[in-house]
């Protein structure tokens, strides 16, 4: 935060990565999403544990990226940053939760077909 | 796998032929001629007056938020009057096309619109005055106010200022072109799936909006991100938090929005993309698509949208009405959480925009209650506007009458959108244009907000008066007209008649629909009244004091009147809520610093406008299928950036003398001054 106003580079809070870190970070997620790939193309795992499995990935591919990438943590130069994202969360949850509920109701009333034909929604 | 499309296609041109020129339509034929005499005049004056490196250096490369903030004005107001157009067309066609025995003509067969054509305007006109009119505006004013509200010297980015607005232009340039080249889409404002999908709408117009919209809402997000910063990291030493001035609450939630909304606009359109040009199948009804999904993501964005317009409306109001009440604004503490409820609200509303899809009375009462939730911080707002005008010491000036009527709009629109809120009564109104008459009252509390805040500040920031007396005619004749255009259609709703009728086929509703042509006549009125009334003002050029109305009470009016480039000679201290209000209370108001201090500002750049250009290429490339002109535009644009993140400039520096001599002669320093060339400081100067 110090540092001097000429090189952006010195300030921690814009030189987010290392190079190590760019490349560990290409690396994992390149390995996650692989991973997603294979579990969807392959489809051995029932749907429940499908949505799980590939959401859980998701998941730590977000976390990867934002340790890795971005940087964040809670040290001063980062802590804005970091708040930033948690607070993302419960509109995350808002958004998508109440968008699972709606697809749930709409299914029930207008999806009236044989349950085989039907994709369960995530709420089944 | 990119997608196959109809009709001819070739490397150079992509599906670009002389067939795509409207060259047989008049109604575009007159356009252009109109379009092309205007920007010849212009064109023309610039070079007679040998002004265009006044242009290049003191506009189109600068990175001064007070300038990029009058640039998105002006493009707002031209595209206010394409959206106007639109709209006049719009209600012309209706009040023709009535009954099987109306007449039709220049190839209609009602009215002079066939429908195709009548389906392009009203899908222009919805995306152009959101998107391009109302979002430019109100980004323009809080970019010229907030920094000053502030006391910061810029936004916290001046660089990205100037590309947002950029990338924002190129989107409209791309709406504009559509006119003249190709179509434009005919799936209305909100893209109605699936009549966005190839198959339905095989030619350009859906992806000019689409990438016009999509171009543009990058510009609107990285707004998002520096007013955010601004506010937080760059004001004046004493201005806390509880002493911001509310608009400058309403423009940090409001960005809040956007930064947590537009994303989910890009995402929408990105997957709209993807099954336009790639054959994916996120919204088609079969393969695994769905065709809600659209509907959904479109509003979760569209909903909070409508905040991000309207929230800076309320800050708007929360300046202008303690102003000419000569009172602080009552309530100041439940109107900034007035402000972030309805923002928080915000995202739990989106889907009474189609209570009527099929989802259960459970989803359906949830989001109902939620919309009526909002009611309640609104309702705080009226009553801390109207606690702020009891008693107070009212005067009557454009901005104050602007605002007042911006109240009774909102009452208008507020109290029909609670009605919309009952899925019972929306079954029954849903897509009449009953819903049409309550979001205009909304939209057009937001342009009377817009009209308020022009006249309040224009003053502050050119150092000159608003003609006073054609601004009232302005008022009084647009308001009118709002009054007759929209309680005719607050009536033609409950009459029954649906939004988008080419053709109206019950001649019952002909008296009103003629009553609503007759206050788009009045319109035209006024919006010659706004004309005069700038004319005069440039014309008379009466100058202002520091604080052109006397009573006001922030710490933009602290400053002189033209705003200097550099916003304050010297960074103010902040002593109270209302600065300039505590000042004059202390007789402190007319005190000069007594000594200058070097002042450091940023450097211009051509870099923004070069993005921004590249930006619209990019996109008429891609709406053309030119593959080439895709790719040689996206490589510049990624040089353009490599280029600008080696740029080692470290802006200049304003020597304490050159600020005495400015602050002295005012006219050196104001917006339309133009500048010495001022040498970049080196990496040692700056240590």
């Amino acid at each position: 935060m110090s540092a001097p106003a000429t090189s952006p580079l010195d300030h921690p809070e814009v030189r987010q990565a290392s190079a190590w870190r760019y490349i560990a970070g290409f690396i994992t997620s390149m390995v996650l999403m692989q991973a997603a790939l294979m579990v969807t193309l392959h489809q051995h795992l029932p749907y429940q544990e499908y949505v799980f499995t590939t959401g859980g990935l998701a998941l730590v591919a977000l976390l990867c990226q934002a340790a890795l990438f971005f940087g964040l943590d809670i040290s001063r130069a980062q802590i804005w940053k970091s708040v930033s994202l948690v607070l993302t969360i419960p509109l995350f949850i808002l958004s998508v939760g109440l968008t699972v509920w709606m697809f749930q109701s709409l299914a029930q009333r207008t999806m009236i077909m044989p349950v085989t034909t039907v994709q369960p929604t995530l709420l089944e | 796998m990119q997608v196959a499309i109809q009709g001819p296609w070739s490397p150079l041109f992509g599906r670009l032929t002389l067939a795509s020129i409207p060259y047989h339509t008049p109604i575009l034929i007159a356009t252009f001629a109109g379009v092309a005499v205007i920007g010849l005049v212009i064109v023309g004056a610039v070079l007679y007056y040998n002004k265009l490196g006044y242009l290049w250096r003191e506009w189109i490369t600068t990175v001064d938020h007070k300038k990029i903030g009058v640039m998105y004005i002006i493009l707002g107001l031209v595209m206010l009057v394409r959206g106007f157009a639109d709209g006049l067309m719009i209600r012309t066609q209706q009040a023709m096309a009535i009954g099987p025995n109306s007449p039709g003509i220049l190839g209609a067969q009602h009215g002079f619109l066939p429908p195709f054509h009548f389906d392009q305007i009203y899908s222009a006109h919805g995306t152009v005055m959101i998107l391009f009119a109302a979002t430019p505006i109100l980004t323009g004013l809080t970019n010229v106010i907030v920094p000053l509200q502030i006391g910061a010297r810029d936004m916290a980015f001046p660089y990205m200022n100037a590309l947002s607005l950029w990338l924002t232009t190129a989107g409209a340039i791309l709406v504009m072109l559509s006119l003249f080249v190709g179509d434009f889409s005919a799936a209305g404002w909100v893209g109605l799936i699936p009549l966005t999908e190839l198959p339905y709408s095989p030619g350009v117009g859906v992806d000019y909006w689409m990438w016009a919209i999509q171009i543009s809402s990058i510009g609107t997000t990285l707004n998002a991100i520096n007013m955010i910063v601004t506010i937080i990291k760059m004001r004046a030493p004493g201005m806390s938090w509880f002493r911001l001035p509310v608009f400058t609450w309403t423009t940090l939630s409001t960005n809040i929005i956007g930064l947590t909304a537009f994303p989910v606009l890009g995402v929408a359109l990105g997957l709209l993309g993807a099954d336009r040009y790639l054959g994916a199948h996120f919204y088609t009804a079969g393969l695994g698509g769905n065709l809600m999904l659209y509907t959904n993501l479109f509003w979760i964005w569209g909903h909070p949208e409508v905040y991000f317009l309207v929230l800076p409306a309320f800050g708007i109001f929360s300046e202008i009405i303690p102003t000419f009440s000569e009172k602080p604004l009552f309530g100041y503490t439940t109107m900034v959480a007035a402000t972030f409820a309805i923002a928080g609200i915000s995202w739990a509303v989106w889907l009474h925009h189609f209570f009527t899809m099929a989802a259960g009375p459970d989803v359906n009462g949830f989001f109902s209650i939620a919309t009526m939730l909002v009611g309640i911080p609104t309702g705080v707002k009226v009553f801390n506007w109207m606690f702020t005008l009891y008693r107070g010491r009212l005067t009557f000036a454009t901005p104050m009458l602007w605002s007042l009527a911006g109240l009774f709009l909102l009452l208008a629109g507020g109290i029909t959108g609670m009605m919309l809120a009952i899925p019972a009564i929306n079954y029954s109104v849903h897509d009449s244009v009953f819903v049409i008459a309550h979001f205009h009252c909304m939209v057009l509390l937001i342009g009377a907000a817009m009209f308020a805040a022009v006249s309040y500040w224009f003053p502050k920031v050119f150092g000159i008066q608003l003609d006073e007396r054609n601004g009232l005619m302005f008022f009084w004749t647009f308001i009118a007209a709002t009054g007759i255009v929209f309680i005719a259609m607050f009536a033609l709703g409950f009459e029954g008649e649906t939004r988008r009728l080419a053709y109206i086929y019950d001649p019952a509703w002909r008296p009103m629909l003629w009553t609503e042509e007759a206050g788009m006549m009045l319109y035209i009125v006024s919006i010659g009244y706004f004309a005069r009334m700038l004319y005069v003002s440039l014309r008379d050029r009466i100058p202002v004091p520091a604080d052109p109305w006397g009573t006001s009470r922030t710490l933009e009016f602290l400053t002189h009147s033209p705003v200097p480039f550099y916003n304050f000679a010297v960074t103010p201290q902040v002593n109270a809520r209302d600065e300039l209000a505590w000042r004059r209370d202390h007789g402190l108001e007319k005190t000069q610093p007594d000594a200058f201090e070097v002042i450091h500002m940023p450097c211009n750049s051509a870099i923004p406008f070069i993005i921004g250009m590249l930006a619209m290429a990019f996109g008429f490339g891609l709406i053309w299928r030119i593959w080439w002109m895709f790719g040689a535009a996206l490589l510049g644009i990624v040089i353009a950036v490599i280029i600008r993140s080696f740029d080692k400039n470290l802006g200049y520096e304003i020597q304490p003398e050159e600020v005495a001599a400015m602050e002295r002669n005012l006219a050196t320093a104001g917006i339309i001054a133009e500048q010495p060339a001022r040498k970049p400081l080196t990496e040692a100067e700056a240590h």
